[in-house]
């Protein structure tokens, strides 16, 4: 949808380039329309004059209802972005109260069995109270984790440029994954550019962005098949880090939200949707970007473009 | 370069202490913590740039000793060693703020490299904090 350009307004003038090959036609007939007149049959020439103007009249008229429709379209299509932004909001707000729901209700039971305690034994049981207090306090740690989370959307901690060496990172989280990508069957091949220059970013950061892709790599493939992570140099500032996987692929209905905090299509409780979006957030604090390709059935492609070196922005 | 203080976190002491004798060998300040809550005790009493953490320790792990860390020092740097890799802990680690996950074993260049730009980290971070004061 990106692509789609609202069509130009409505002009009141002919496009004659739009079709040449009619309105060429009109003006041959207009043509025709004055050497009849002119050699044969004046009443000829009248006739075929109005036949000139008439189509090319029609011609017109259904190149402005085209248009006209195409503007419609348009709309239509701006309506759906729109909707489909607000689905995401609720999915946003739908998979935040699943994931604060779940510690709410423990820190409930116990604050209930604490309170049924301390009405009914005297003295209380302090082991019992301990455990309670304990089990509270690590359901609150939990539910801050997501909303950390979340905040790190908003409230973003400031990228640190360091000169690191991207091959050697890549390497260092692709060995992390290894062990569990042979259990499955999945081969990691690495492609990495020898004269990768030495970046100046954010390494923690594109840890964290390396290997939530592999992770979604290996889920998207599931057992058997192949990871192929490449390096390159895109130009004097610029460089390249494409990760492909030969797995199940992503629905292409599902690629405009596929960087949207909490969307997810794994079954609740796995993964909180939250990986991608991630991605793409500490993609663009480094001054970056990154993009999917996908088709179901042959895989997925991301592909991510980083500056050389990470100009402080005001973010 | 200025000499930086490490803190190592194991609960294997045979590796703690082997990794302490060579790093003070490479004249680096080291002290070591057996548990996670001693490593945070130690935190609380001493100054360190930057923390070895064991991510498989009995009692607090090192993912729950890492996010008691950041909490409290959220400016030192830890790095997370583990025998086995598990790619949710990685993931995890990395978005509570580690500074790299790394597999044992590790060669001790490799790992006085990662100090190194741990280290470096910690510093551009307080200079920065310095600036906006």
């Amino acid at each position: 949808m990106a692509g789609n350009n609202p069509p130009s307004d409505q002009e009141p003038w002919p496009q004659l380039w739009r079709y040449p090959a009619i309105y060429g036609s009109s003006g041959l007939l207009a043509l025709l329309a004055i050497l009849l007149g002119v050699y044969v049959n004046p009443l000829l020439g009248l006739a075929t004059a109005g036949l000139a103007a008439l189509s090319g009249l029609t011609v017109h008229r259904l190149d402005r209802q085209l248009r006209a429709a195409q503007q419609e379209k348009y709309c239509v299509d701006e309506q759906l972005l729109q909707s489909q932004k607000l689905a995401a909001v609720g999915e946003l707000a739908a998979g935040l109260a699943h994931e604060i729901n779940n510690p709410l209700a423990i820190i409930r039971q116990e604050a209930e069995w604490l309170l049924f305690l301390c009405r009914q034994s005297d003295p209380l049981d302090m082991t019992e109270a301990i455990t309670g207090l304990r089990q509270i306090l690590k359901q609150v740690d939990r539910s801050r984790e997501i909303t950390a989370n979340l905040l790190n959307f908003a409230r973003r901690q400031k990228p640190v440029a360091q000169a690191l060496n991207l091959n050697r990172l890549v390497g260092d989280m692709v060995r992390l994954v290894a062990k569990e990508a042979e259990q499955r069957h999945i081969q990691i091949v690495t492609d990495l550019a020898p004269d990768l220059p030495s970046l100046s970013s954010d390494a923690p950061l594109l840890r964290q962005v390396v290997l939530n892709l592999l992770n979604n790599a290996l889920q998207a493939i599931g057992r058997e098949g192949t990871i192929t992570i490449r390096t390159q140099v895109l130009g004097a500032d610029q460089i390249g880090l494409e990760i492909r996987d030969t797995g199940c692929g992503i629905p292409k209905e599902h690629l405009p939200r596929i960087f949207d905090p909490f969307f997810t299509t794994k079954p609740s409780g796995q993964g909180t949707g939250l990986g991608l979006s991630i991605c793409h957030g500490i993609i663009e604090r480094l001054g970056g970007a990154i993009t999917v390709a996908s088709e179901v059935g042959q895989g997925s492609t991301f592909t991510i473009k980083l500056p050389i070196t990470l100009t402080h922005q005001e973010i | 370069m200025e000499t930086f203080r490490i803190l190592i976190v194991d609960d294997e002491d045979d590796f703690r202490e082997a990794i302490m004798k060579r790093l003070r060998a490479r004249k680096v300040e080291v002290a070591g913590a057996n548990s996670g809550l001693q490593a945070l005790e130690m935190l609380d009493n001493q100054d360190f740039d930057v923390v070895v953490l064991d991510v498989k320790m009995p009692g607090m792990d090192g993912i729950e000793t890492l996010r008691a860390i950041k909490q409290k020092k959220p400016l030192v740097e830890v790095i997370m060693l583990t025998g086995h890799a598990s790619v949710e802990s990685g993931i995890q680690g990395m978005q509570l703020g580690a500074f790299d996950y790394v597999m044992k074993p590790v060669a001790l260049d490799d790992l006085m490299d990662k100090l190194r730009q741990a280290y470096e980290r910690r510093m551009l971070q307080l200079e920065y904090g310095r600036q906006n004061l």
